[in-house]
């Protein structure tokens, strides 16, 4: 075996695991694993109906946002 | 007598005739029978399907005006403006037990119209709420909080708790960076190591330790950061500490392997870079977690007062921000309240609650001319009282700062590691600049006189003295949690280990907190129901120790009249046209029987009609362990000392039925902590255990502070340790298992120090093979790992 290949899949390996270790740490940086007893409750909530309060929780602030725009100062 | 019925919102039990009836449910007060209603109404019912089988607490219905949270003061001090221009406050929900509650609180507040965000932390309970001002008040949040059966109360996100969480947060990122290189560093070293035995190309070896250096870069110079911080801040205070050690250390053992690498000549050694700095993080992160902060247990004092009050002013209500009252102003306080400020009644009387100052759960009353403190709650009085002392000088913000001084002031004894890593730290340096120096002069040159010297450095490097430490308490911690003792502070295993002196408190402490009855004498046959529905208007403990003594099943609530709580003194009521009594000695004789208190316990009597009937005795029983803990604990060397605001009979009663012959009693809170410094003063290591209010003050400036788990919410903030298991012989045992640590310790540091002996000579003389090396460091460190098990023996689970 030419010692490139060796050099290759060691160069490989390293970047897709960096890749892995950037997302874990973007993750940690957003809060992601602040709360642990909620990563594991998350699945006990986990249906239809929270899905749809995510909507309406995001459509809540854009009209509020919204609304606070055309208000005359 | 009928079944018990589950109420549907707490599902808690009761007799059929005691509950509500509503169509097909059942309540058993109005505050369930309303949050369920409310719940239906907003389409929130799938709570119950989630809460099925547990049980709730009530919802609780005294609550201070929910429009003190509109003032502008209030606004000020919690309330921040986010970007987009919204406001965001940061509360603490109370009565929050499971997942679902957290699910009907956040789904309760999104569906409200203004409100923008929540996020409620499953965790410790606090939420972050996002709302439009100009939609809904806060007032109107809490109160939605407050309707379905929480209540809610602001903290200030102070800057420590903010800095706490991003010092973990950057540990986090640092750890992952560190442990990602290890793991894939140990499979290189897998086949570096196979080649080392059974040949391996020049190419190939010299591809792996190019990895090898790309895997290294990040854990040296990101995760290794704090090393070369520390390293800094070290030498601007001229100190060497450890820091100096790994940072020097693995720097130097970097550039020597990159030097190896290009060269092509050697053993290259980034997996030892990689390796020290991943075990050395991870046991400073691992007491970087442990750490209490100061701010949380400040969060729940403050909350404990109101933020504003109401002032008259030039016959106007006006309503102030605390800091802005004057002495000598008067203060309109409702039934209720918190007193916010010390002061002096000048209009009105009734009870009030002071048990948050002294620990008495005793209500008591106040009239014209009693001075108020503050802290209390006025239970049923609507008062008017002069300030007497601003604010700051209140009694309630004194001990607050008194608790900030004492906490942060918080005696440390120094650690034997780091007072001995600071000297072998200074040693290896000078040696290895004494080796280089010797070897140049000797050889002249200068390649290899560095080479040797960067191998000492490495050598020593302090994998095992690093870890001699944080691995033994680790083993500690885990064995002492195991057993329900709670070490916040891994330090707190050593410190704990040179305690001389214990001061125990007696209430709650040593005793069980609760009186006991220990004799009972009937003069006459009556109907237990009677004492039983008189018995339940008294919030007393002693009236709860009896009427859980008769609790049978079959008694009934009789409905009482004109019932007056007698502060001090007992109780009293009109069962249809005859009079009920319960209390002591000088309630009977105001009633006109004749008896007489001769006991040194506590005393209830009751009375029906003007006749005595029935006789309880009850005495604060220590707890059934204390006999032979206190024993347990002496034979240790330890001197016991009790710590009580009891008056001296019963303190002595207590101390000599458990074994303690030295006492001090009626100490007031201050006095308590007083009592302590002193003994610091004679250089003594003091260990305090104490369960209430009353104590953290005296918990805060003793030097390790056990609190029982089921004492005061502040008083576990306060303290080092907590006993869970709320018995003396853990506290036996928490004594025992540190002082065990603390002699592993001590072999760990002395094992690393022989083997430093051994090699260190060796690779100063230059004798130091890179394969000699490698292993060595790691059976070091193996040794030191192995080691620290052993403090696991005897301690079987």
């Amino acid at each position: 075996m030419d010692s490139w290949v060796i050099g290759m899949m060691l160069g490989v390996s390293i970047f897709l695991g960096s890749i892995a270790l950037v997302a874990m740490m973007w993750a940690i940086k957003k809060g992601q694993f602040d709360d642990k007893e909620k990563f594991l409750n998350a699945a006990l909530f986990d249906d239809e109906s929270e899905l749809n309060d995510a909507i309406k929780k995001e459509k809540k602030r854009e009209d509020a946002l919204k609304k606070k725009d055309y208000r005359p100062e | 007598m009928s079944d018990k019925i589950a109420c549907s919102h707490c599902h808690l039990e009761f007799h059929e005739d005691v509950m509500i009836k509503d169509g097909e449910h059942y309540f058993c007060c109005n505050g369930c029978q309303g949050v369920f209603h409310l719940l239906m109404d907003e389409g929130l019912d799938a709570f119950y399907d989630k809460t099925k089988g547990v049980t709730l607490a009530p919802p609780t219905q005294q609550y201070e005006d929910s429009a003190n949270f509109n003032a502008p003061a209030f606004y000020d001090k919690f309330v921040k403006t986010t970007k987009e221009g919204f406001y965001e406050v940061a509360l603490v929900i109370e009565g929050i037990h499971c997942a679902a509650c957290v699910w009907l609180n956040e789904k309760a507040l999104i569906n409200m119209d203004g409100v923008i965000a929540t996020n409620i932390n499953y965790t410790n309970n606090k939420a972050k709420i996002v709302w439009d001002d100009d939609m809904v008040k806060l007032s109107q949040i809490i109160d939605m909080i407050r309707a379905i059966g929480y209540d809610a109360y602001p903290y200030d996100v102070s800057l420590q708790e903010a800095k706490a969480n991003k010092e973990r947060k950057d540990y986090y990122l640092r750890i992952a960076v560190a442990i990602f290189a290890t793991m894939n560093m140990m499979t290189i070293m897998v086949a570096q190591y196979a080649g080392y035995f059974s040949g391996i190309s020049a190419d190939i070896k010299h591809i792996l330790n190019i990895g090898e250096w790309v895997l290294a870069t990040p854990v040296l110079f990101y995760s290794g950061w704090p090393f070369f911080k520390g390293m800094y801040y070290g030498m601007k205070t001229k100190s060497v500490n450890m820091d100096t050690l790994v940072a020097t250390g693995s720097l130097l053992t970097y550039i020597y392997s990159i030097y190896i690498t290009l060269t092509r000549s050697g053993e290259a050694y980034f997996d030892s870079v990689t390796m020290i700095i991943t075990f050395v993080l991870v046991g400073k992160f691992l007491e970087a977690l442990s750490k209490k902060s100061i701010a949380d247990t400040l969060d729940i004092m403050s909350k404990t007062l109101p933020s504003d009050v109401k002032v008259v002013r030039d016959n106007k209500i006006i309503t102030l921000h605390v800091n802005d009252v004057l002495v000598g102003d008067i203060v309109l306080v409702n039934a209720g309240q918190r007193i916010a400020l010390d002061g002096e009644i000048i209009e009105g009387n009734g009870t009030f609650d002071e048990s948050s100052l002294t620990g008495e759960s005793e209500p008591i009353h106040k009239t014209v001319g009693d001075s108020v403190i503050s802290a209390t709650v006025s239970i049923d009085a609507d008062v008017k009282y002069r300030v007497t002392k601003d604010y700051a000088h209140s009694t309630m913000n004194n001990i607050v700062s008194l608790l900030e001084n004492a906490m942060n002031s918080k005696p440390k004894i120094q650690q034997l590691a780091n007072r001995l890593s600071e000297y072998f730290s200074t040693i290896i340096l000078l040696l290895a600049a004494f080796t280089f120096i010797g070897w140049y002069a000797f050889s002249a040159n200068f390649e290899h006189s560095f080479i040797i010297a960067i191998a000492v450095i490495v050598i020593a490097c302090p994998c095992a003295l690093a870890l001699a430490t944080p691995v033994a308490t680790l083993v500690g911690l885990s064995i002492a949690s195991k057993r329900g003792i709670l070490f916040k502070e891994a330090a707190q295993l050593e410190t704990m280990a040179k305690a001389d002196v214990l001061a125990l408190d007696k209430t709650g402490t040593i005793t069980q907190g609760t009186p006991q009855i220990v004799h009972e004498e009937k003069f006459a046959e009556f109907d237990d129901s009677l004492l039983y529905s008189l018995l339940l208007n008294s919030k007393h403990p002693i009236a709860k120790a009896i009427s859980t003594h008769i609790y049978k099943d079959d008694l009934v609530c009789f409905q009482l009249d004109n019932l007056k709580n007698i502060a001090s003194q007992g109780i009293t009521a009109m069962y249809k046209t005859k009079m009920l009594v319960g209390g002591n000695a000088k309630l009977m004789q105001t009633i006109g029987i004749d008896v007489t208190s001769s006991s040194e316990n506590s005393e209830f009597y009751f009375a029906y009609d003007g006749k005595l009937f029935a006789k309880f005795e009850l005495f604060d029983m220590p707890r059934e362990d204390a006999v032979s803990a206190i024993a347990k604990i002496k034979k240790m060397g330890i001197e016991i000392i009790m710590l009580t605001g009891d008056h001296e009979r019963s303190a002595k009663k207590v101390a000599s039925l458990v074994g303690i012959d030295k006492y001090k009693f009626e100490l007031t809170p201050q006095e308590k902590s007083q009592y302590i410094e002193r003994l610091h003063n004679e250089k003594k290591v003091v260990v305090m255990a104490g369960d209430g209010v009353n104590d953290i003050l005296a918990l805060a400036s003793s030097d390790i502070a056990i609190a029982m788990g089921n004492g005061s919410d502040i008083a576990i903030e306060v303290s080092d340790v907590v006993l869970l298991n709320d018995n003396l012989i853990s506290l036996h045992e928490s004594f025992k298992i540190s002082k065990r640590t603390f002699a592993m310790i001590k072999q760990n540091l002395g094992l690393s120090l022989v083997y430093n002996t051994i090699t260190i000579p060796l690779a100063m003389a230059g004798f130091i093979i890179p394969l000699i090396a490698a292993l060595s460091m790691s059976l070091s460190s193996l040794l030191v790992v192995g080691n620290s098990l052993r403090i696991k023996f005897g301690y079987k689970d």
